[in-house]
């Protein structure tokens, strides 16, 4: 029998109809509180936001700004945005007067406000597509590639934490479960091992070796990123297995792998949900450091990091190479992080 | 606890053959071979490759490369079913092997010896990993205590928002943007490299390591200060701050004798982590600030595909990552005399 819970609506009950009974069930608590919490809510727009306009690129891409992520045009390399043309020239002036006598011109600025707004007029009036954040190196539009780049970078994200969820939940759980055993020690041993080289060196180098494409690069990237998890799960089994629960069902002669994945896999479901969201941030991260040097996604497919690439040369001519991408990703880790920050509150069933 | 070092020590001797057969595993599985960078010269002759395969020892099994490249070629027996060409010719051109530090030659730099390519580096990863190691420890000790101390109220969260804007976009990347602002736009530090060609003064250097340092000390300082606040928050909540704070000890003293003290304990193994941290992130800032460091040889030999020099790097800083973890261990198990040696190995 569910347990009656009070609420504010009880007085209008009428005495024949049945009393509403509220069985609170776990998830139907996680679901209530991340809807409770602003923040969370905030994140999860934020994402969803994200997620369309990466399914959405080819559509905003021809329709809405009018370019196409391929297509290169070396008569317009390194173009600062089109609203920005009449202004670009007097924000260099600013740099230099800054560069050359250590006091900045600061006066100038009003005028580059006020040319950079009139350019901002001119591009919504005029139907002509304006490049809203430049081009690059090739003359593609920078910021048609970072809408596609949402495709590759969020994917590889996505296809990461399910490599890394999927080695982590199953190590771990082999290893809190044979614990003392061989098993457990040989997967102590790789996570030992793991644990002490410099992973980036192997990751650069396994990368170049291999030259994957992005579910590839998701693996690699994946396949050294699970230690932390299985470490966790492998924890939690230790805190789990004497309990009540566990030692009646082994009482009663259910199989070992039905105690894993009915009595303890649920207990520990919280941490994977949790470390799983902010295993997406990291591999976002992680793949935008791989493609900048060169060895992650290359051209002509955009992502996030290889954008940044093409301004290895000439950041400082043309910063828009770097800012791009750097929002695009900020704006996607920042989504993710919070929304993890807020289903680790939700999960946790003792706040 | 000699004992405990010893061990130790041998897990890390352990570790660093494991490091040895797994860069060369991945040298192996190139696909194309070693040699694949030859493809692309239209002018090879089959000649040639065979004198490059006899010339790098390549033209013998693949254990017998491995013993040759790990332990030396100068002992193996002197047939070409052991010996590289190179050897049966000029027994002085032998590979000494790694265990002697001998990791071979290199093929984009023309047969310069690798180790000495790395060490001409090494002083450059070292300055930059060091340098921020101690910033990180000096930035996020204060960090992690304010928190603790402040749990909760404005210094707390603050300190909170910063760490996870600052976890919300690749570290290189901010590096990239001070960069441009500060070095680009304001002139206020240069645009990279390590010294001003022609001037190698103490000022002059200092000028070019402070932006790198501070920007690849970001990920440690997070680090250290969760570290340490986790900590604190752990020992505040024992009998023996409360009996301290009882016994009519001013509250400065409880944090600093006996609070941060307990807590510091701890915080030295996040050192290691730390540290490796740092080295794997050493490629990325390198990169970035045009730092003539290990990272960024890492990248020439990859781009040139020079199989020898990347085996030779990541073998080396795998073993410079493995002492790192094995010196915190023993000053851990010097600084605190609660480790109990024998139960903690295993």
């Amino acid at each position: 029998m569910a347990e009656r819970v009070l609420t504010l609506s009880q007085p209008q009950i009428k005495r024949n109809e049945p009393v509403p009974v509220a069985v609170q069930s776990y998830w139907g608590m996680v679901r209530r509180r991340l809807v409770r919490d602003k923040i969370t809510m905030f994140a999860l727009g934020l994402l969803i936001f994200m997620v369309v306009i990466s399914l959405a690129s080819p559509w905003i891409g021809t329709h809405l700004l009018g370019f196409d992520p391929t297509s290169t045009d070396l008569l317009s390399r390194n173009q600062p945005p089109t609203w920005a043309t009449d202004a670009w020239p007097l924000f260099q002036s600013f740099t230099q007067s800054c560069q050359n006598n250590a006091h900045c011109d600061w006066a100038q600025w009003g005028h580059i406000l006020q040319r950079a707004a009139a350019g901002i007029g001119q591009c919504f009036t005029n139907g002509a597509p304006c490049h809203w954040m430049g081009t690059d190196d090739a003359g593609r539009d920078v910021l048609t590639r970072g809408v596609y780049g949402g495709r590759i970078s969020l994917r590889i994200g996505v296809w990461v934490a399910g490599v890394s969820m999927t080695l982590g939940v199953l190590m771990g759980l082999l290893s809190g479960y044979y614990a003392t055993t061989f098993i457990d020690d040989i997967i102590n041993a790789i996570i030992m091992t793991l644990g002490s080289i410099p992973l980036l060196f192997l990751l650069i180098i396994l990368s170049r070796i291999f030259q994957p494409g992005p579910e590839g690069l998701a693996i690699l990237i994946g396949a050294f990123g699970w230690m932390g998890l299985s470490r966790l799960i492998r924890g939690q089994i230790f805190s789990v297995r004497e309990r009540e629960y566990v030692i009646a069902a082994r009482a009663i002669g259910t199989p070992s792998w039905r105690i894993m994945v009915r009595h303890v896999l649920p207990n520990v479901a919280s941490i994977i949900i949790v470390s799983a969201v902010f295993n997406i941030a990291g591999a976002i991260i992680a793949e935008a450091g791989l493609s900048y040097l060169g060895v992650g996604i290359g051209p002509p497919l955009a992502s996030w990091g290889n954008m940044m690439q093409g301004s290895l040369g000439n950041f400082t001519d043309a910063p828009w190479l770097v800012i791009t991408p750097g929002i695009f990703i900020f704006l996607a880790t920042l989504s993710i992080y919070l929304l993890g920050d807020g289903l680790r509150d939700a999960l946790d069933p003792t706040l | 606890m000699t004992r405990y070092i010893i061990r130790r020590g041998l897990q890390s001797l352990l570790l660093m053959w494991v490091a040895t057969i797994i860069g060369f595993t991945v040298y192996q599985l190139a696909p194309g071979g070693p040699l694949q960078f030859l493809d692309s010269d239209p002018k090879k002759t089959q000649a040639d490759v065979e004198r490059l395969q006899r010339l790098y020892g390549l033209d013998r099994s693949v254990p017998v490369q491995y013993m040759a490249w790990a332990f030396g070629e100068d002992w193996l027996p002197a047939t070409p079913v052991w010996r590289s060409g190179r050897c049966l010719s000029d027994p002085d051109a032998c590979v000494h092997g790694i265990i002697r530090l001998d990791f071979g030659r290199s093929f984009h730099y023309q047969g310069q010896s690798v180790i000495g390519l790395i060490v001409e580096r090494m002083p450059a990863t070292f300055l930059l990993a060091f340098s921020s190691l101690f910033l990180s420890v000096v930035i996020g000790i204060p960090l992690g205590i304010i928190s603790a101390l402040y749990r909760g109220r404005w210094p707390d969260n603050a300190i909170r928002i910063v760490t996870v804007l600052l976890n919300t976009v690749p570290e290189w990347w901010i590096g990239l943007l001070l960069l441009i602002i500060l070095g680009g736009y304001f002139g206020l530090v240069p645009l990279g490299g390590m010294q001003t060609i022609g001037d190698g003064s103490f000022w002059d250097r200092l000028h070019h390591l402070v932006l790198p340092a501070t920007v690849s000390a970001i990920g440690g300082w997070i680090g250290f200060s969760r570290i340490l606040r986790f900590e604190m928050l752990d020992v505040l909540s024992q009998d023996y701050v409360r009996t301290a704070h009882a016994k009519g000890l001013a509250p400065k003293t409880v944090i600093i004798r006996h609070v941060l003290r307990n807590a510091l304990m701890p915080f030295v193994t996040g050192l290691g982590g730390i540290f490796l941290l740092v080295l794997s992130g050493s490629v990325l800032f390198e990169i970035v600030f045009a730092w003539p460091g290990m990272g960024r040889l890492t990248i020439d030999a990859i781009n040139s595909r020079d199989y020898p020099l990347m085996m030779a790097l990541f073998v080396i800083s795998s073993f410079l990552g493995i002492l790192g973890l094995l010196m915190v261990d023993i000053l851990y198990s010097v600084v605190d005399p609660r480790v109990s040696y024998e139960t903690k190995v295993g």
